[in-house]
């Protein structure tokens, strides 16, 4: 039978964001697939090389134009370390809702394309309909659906009063209910699971030498989250319940995203319900003492990792990003080889892949 | 294990190519390495530690050498840095013990001009196709927009 090789990207239908795949096929089989990333490449490290601290928050919140919240938070909280400086217990809590409240737009935004990827567009609407009601949660925290401007070296900009917080425990109520009825249907949809069992598999094995992290890890049975392996606060009072499933493919990546929505809700309860009064934001200096800090968080693709090096100044020395789906991306050609053609579009989605954070 | 544990377990199979640990402000300890005794190190920690996840790596141009920073994270962080000499920026690939190496290699070798011994795949990663303005991360580079 006659090789082809089929050109996927850089501009797609597939992909919201640019990336180039070459699949060869033969037949209706993949035989071997590589890739090229770069397309959105912003030299974002090297710009914050000639940028202060301060303007330095908003430009890694353009990294991701998913979960620009994280990048800022773990950013901030690699600079305050360095600082010495206590943030607020509010603005901790402030942060980690907001936290929550993206993993759960992203995750419903990733439920919503894969439906569309398998042809099942009924799941696709309802996701994408019950995402609105959280970026319009989020909309009207901040001002902004996906870039939210919350973070400060020091702490947060916004504040919380009972109207917010009623707002938005009134509107949980209806995503919950639309939550659980996604569950329904993602457990017990034949046409779904048909799609989705068995493709793309990664075992504990390939994820350990990838260094997979995030909700794919936790598909292929791999224990690890940052909120519970390396609590910042509030995290260390919070009682993450890590979702766990063993297959290992794009199946059970579904389970643990929905489930993991339903869990970052219940987060979300309970960070209003505690949430400390005082401060919003404490003083920050401009100049950081020279050093060098390490700060990770669990972004709603995994463990988001900062580097910062001072030399005493108001501008890092250095700033290191590693976005979690990197590594993944590393695992695609496996993933790929020997799959059906059409169940390409499954696998790439399945990863849950931010190609802008890969590329940065 | 604890981070002493590891640290010790360093020292006794490595002696002398194991610097002193500095702990950083937030749960990471950076251990400074010879880089002959790297590979022997990232053995180390699969083999007898049970340590495998490498977050990535940190390339960095300090003014008088080329630094890597691999970060490994085991419950919690741990750090080992090399220092490279400019006029001999080369390290051996990890690639074969650490699979999940090959991108953050084939960053820090764009982006500071280390030759990866043992890489085989050198195609672009970040950087367009064209691009021949050297490494864009090293000191000399001029970058682009200013403050």
């Amino acid at each position: 039978m006659d090789r082809m090789t089929i050109p996927i990207g850089p501009q797609h239908p597939l992909l919201k964001e640019p990336m180039s795949f070459n699949v060869t096929v033969e037949g209706e089989r993949v035989l071997e697939a590589t890739m090229r990333l770069g397309y959105v490449h912003r030299g974002i490290e090297k710009l914050a090389e000639r940028r202060t601290y301060i303007q330095v928050v908003h430009l890694v919140e353009r990294i991701c134009g998913i979960c620009s919240h994280v990048h800022t938070t773990t950013f901030c909280d690699a600079v305050e370390s360095l600082l010495g400086l206590e943030v607020p217990r509010r603005a901790q809590y402030i942060r980690a809702l907001l936290c929550e409240l993206e993993r759960v737009h992203s995750h419903l935004l990733w439920l919503g394309v894969l439906a569309k990827n398998v042809g099942f567009d009924t799941v696709f609407m309802y996701s994408w309909r019950d995402r609105e009601i959280v970026l319009d949660i989020m909309e009207g925290l901040s001002g902004g659906r996906v870039s939210h401007a919350v973070n400060m070296i020091g702490g947060v900009r916004i504040d919380l009063d009972d109207e917010h917080v009623r707002g938005i425990l009134e509107r949980f109520d209806t995503l919950e209910r639309q939550v659980d009825r996604a569950l329904v249907l993602v457990e017990h949809e034949r046409t779904l699971r048909a799609r989705t069992q068995g493709v793309g598999v990664l075992t504990p094995e390939d994820v350990r030498r990838y260094c997979v992290v995030g909700p794919t890890a936790r598909a292929s049975g791999v224990d690890v989250d940052m909120r519970r392996d390396a609590p910042r606060p509030p995290y260390d009072e919070l009682d993450v319940n890590v979702i766990l499933h063993d297959a290992g493919d794009v199946w059970a990546r579904t389970l643990v995203r929905t489930q993991e929505t339903r869990e970052s809700l219940r987060l979300c309860r309970n960070l209003l319900a505690n949430l400390p009064e005082g401060p919003t934001a404490a003083r920050a200096r401009r100049r950081v003492p020279a050093g060098e800090a390490v700060a990770r968080s669990e972004a709603p693709r995994g463990e988001v990792f900062y580097y910062v090096r001072s030399d005493g100044s108001d501008t890092p020395a250095r700033l290191k990003v590693r976005t979690p789906t990197l590594p993944t991306l590393a695992t695609l050609p496996g993933q790929l080889d020997g799959v059906a053609f059409a169940d390409v579009p499954v696998v790439l989605a399945g990863v849950d892949l931010c190609i802008a954070c890969a590329d940065r | 294990m604890d981070r002493d544990a590891v640290v010790q377990a360093l020292r006794e199979a490595l002696g002398d190519a194991v610097g002193e640990p500095r702990a950083l402000p937030v749960d990471d300890l950076f251990v400074p390495l010879e880089l002959s005794a790297l590979r022997e190190a990232v053995q180390l920690f699969q083999n007898e530690l049970d340590i495998w996840h490498l977050s990535t790596i940190t390339g960095l141009d300090d003014g008088e050498q080329i630094v890597l920073h691999y970060h490994f994270w085991h419950g919690s962080g741990l750090t080992l840095s090399v220092s490279l000499p400019y006029d001999q920026a080369e390290a051996p690939t990890l690639t074969d013990l650490i699979a999940g190496a090959g991108f953050y290699e084939r960053e820090v070798a764009e982006m500071l001009g280390v030759a990866f011994a043992g890489l085989g795949e050198m195609a672009p990663l970040l950087l367009p196709d064209d691009w021949d303005e050297g490494p864009p991360l090293r000191h000399d580079a001029d970058a682009e927009g200013g403050a």
